[in-house]
């Protein structure tokens, strides 16, 4: 305990006697964190718009023009004693019609010269919030396969390329953030060593009275420490205000995108651990630094 | 106390800094190590305190092989050793009361404990008067009976002090040696490294001399 006391009051001591220098490590770190907190406030709000579309899902089941209203009826008792369903419509062919060319109008010409209406009717199936895909493919599979049924669509392909996209993204930024976290990590070593050249004499009396490494090591340590500390600390003050001029610029139109909801700062949790993320990379560059005392 | 036995440091090219060197220094003992520059003296000082290894042979204090330590247990043995260096190394960015209780400070000793301890021992070397100047405000010989002092805080049972009256006059130089049979005298071994004959003559204790590594003479 000792050491730890020894080790942040001596750190502290050369972070503020190396102010300058300190500076730039403090400020690779702040920005490694502000590329990775940016890139997660990002990718979070579009994960919560992805799982906002996808607890909306819905699924279509297309009727044969000859499915007789018994059939029908069997593939609604399907549905309702699924589970999976939170309500569903019927669509006849009259408004399945209609509704093509109210939403398409642009393309109503298509449906003329027809002798007879070609839309299928179909039932809406709104799938419950929270249930499983896989078991709302499963129930697709299965009415697919019920006399009265054309064809059941449940299109979630351009949910699972939007996910896959910001998965890549997220992927990209990470490693762009890992990079910055490395070069954050080298400017604290360098800059902790430079101080530890200054304090040279002082290391070899305190290796000569048989200090423990706890005490030789330590402070430069807990300098790195306190300097990834500060530069995260910075980093989340930073994103805070840009978060809010970004809103008070753009906020209506953020909002928007996101369907009436509205985009949200990075949860406590996720700052939590940027700021231990940035004292971790500058723990990491004092160790490195460290080896050098001892 | 320090047993050598066939102890050697060879550096780079073949050179030779000890050759073959086998003796014994009593517990309690106060002994000269002297010879001209290059003759091993500081190279045997720093096998001792551990800041180099032998190449051939092997150092024994106080029955422990030295070559047989771990990491912490050199650490733990460095902890009885006292030392002096002829440029005092004291820290300038510390006051005199600082620089002895900096010892016990990294040591882990609690903060009272620290600067009580450190009070006492530069009372004892006379510089209570000055225990919040700055090394650089100090005289020679002040800043070398507060190295004496940063060396007795931590109660060691070896003093070992290299050329400490290197850069001395006569008058302080003698100053220190009496400090150092002080200590002494409390049954503290010293081992002084000095090619300082005169002073050798004055103080009258037994001295190995050394020349080109080997042991020249013993009187």
């Amino acid at each position: 305990m000792r050491s730890v006391e020894y080790a942040f009051r001596q750190g502290g001591a050369s972070l503020w006697r190396s102010r300058g220098s300190s500076a730039f490590a403090v400020l690779a770190i702040a920005l490694a964190l502000i590329v990775l907190g940016a890139l997660l406030i990002v990718t979070w709000n579009a994960e919560q718009l992805i799982a906002q579309w996808s607890s909306a899902a819905e699924f279509s089941v297309y009727l044969r023009d000859d499915a007789t209203s018994d059939q029908r009826g069997a593939i609604e008792t399907a549905i309702d004693q699924s589970g999976l369903a939170n309500g569903r419509d019927f669509v006849s062919k009259a408004e399945a019609f209609t509704r093509f060319r109210r939403e398409f109008a642009e393309l109503s010409e298509l449906t003329t010269g027809f002798d007879e209406n070609p839309f299928p009717a179909s039932i809406e199936v709104r799938v419950r919030p929270g249930a499983e895909h896989e078991s709302a493919e499963a129930l697709v599979r299965r009415l697919i396969t019920m006399p009265g049924v054309a064809d059941a669509r449940y299109d979630r392909d351009w949910l699972n390329r939007v996910g896959a996209g910001l998965g890549t993204v997220r992927a990209a930024g990470f490693a762009l953030a890992l990079l910055m976290a490395v070069a954050a990590a080298v400017t604290v070593a360098t800059v902790v060593r430079l101080g530890l050249r200054a304090r040279r004499e002082e290391l070899e009396i305190m290796e000569l009275v048989g200090a423990p490494l706890a005490f030789i090591r330590g402070p430069f340590v807990a300098e790195g420490f306190l300097q990834g500390g500060i530069g995260a600390l910075l980093a989340m003050t930073a994103l805070w205000v840009g978060f809010l001029v970004a809103m008070a610029w753009w906020g209506t139109d953020l909002n928007n995108l996101l369907g009436g909801g509205s985009v949200q700062f990075l949860p406590i949790r996720l700052c939590l651990y940027l700021i231990l993320g940035g004292m971790l990379v500058g723990s990491a560059g004092g160790l490195v630094a460290a080896r050098d005392a001892a | 106390m320090i047993e050598t036995h066939h102890l050697s440091k060879v550096y780079s090219r073949g050179l030779y800094a000890l050759r073959d060197l086998t003796l014994t220094i009593e517990k309690a003992e106060f002994v000269f190590l002297t010879g001209p520059s290059g003759a091993g003296k500081s190279t045997f000082l720093r096998l001792l305190l551990l800041q180099e290894r032998p190449s051939e042979g092997e150092v024994f204090v106080n029955g422990q092989n030295l070559a047989t330590l771990s990491r912490s247990e050199i650490q733990e043995y460095r902890r009885g050793i006292g030392f002096i260096f002829q440029d005092f190394k004291l820290i300038p960015s510390r006051t005199v009361l600082e620089n002895i209780s900096f010892v016990p400070e990294v040591l882990g000793v609690p903060a009272a404990q620290q600067r009580r301890r450190a009070f006492q021992v530069l009372k004892w070397v006379g510089l209570q008067h000055r225990m919040n100047a700055y090394p650089h405000d100090l005289s020679g010989g002040e800043q070398q009976r507060i190295a004496i002092a940063r060396a007795l805080v931590n109660d060691p049972v070896l003093v070992i002090a290299d050329e400490p009256t290197g850069n001395l006059d006569p008058d302080l130089s003698l100053e220190i040696m009496n400090l150092l049979r002080e200590i002494n005298a409390g049954g503290t071994t010293v081992l002084v490294a000095t090619h300082d004959r005169e002073l050798i003559r004055l103080v009258g204790r037994r001295t190995i001399t050394l020349e080109q590594g080997k042991v020249v003479e013993v009187a």
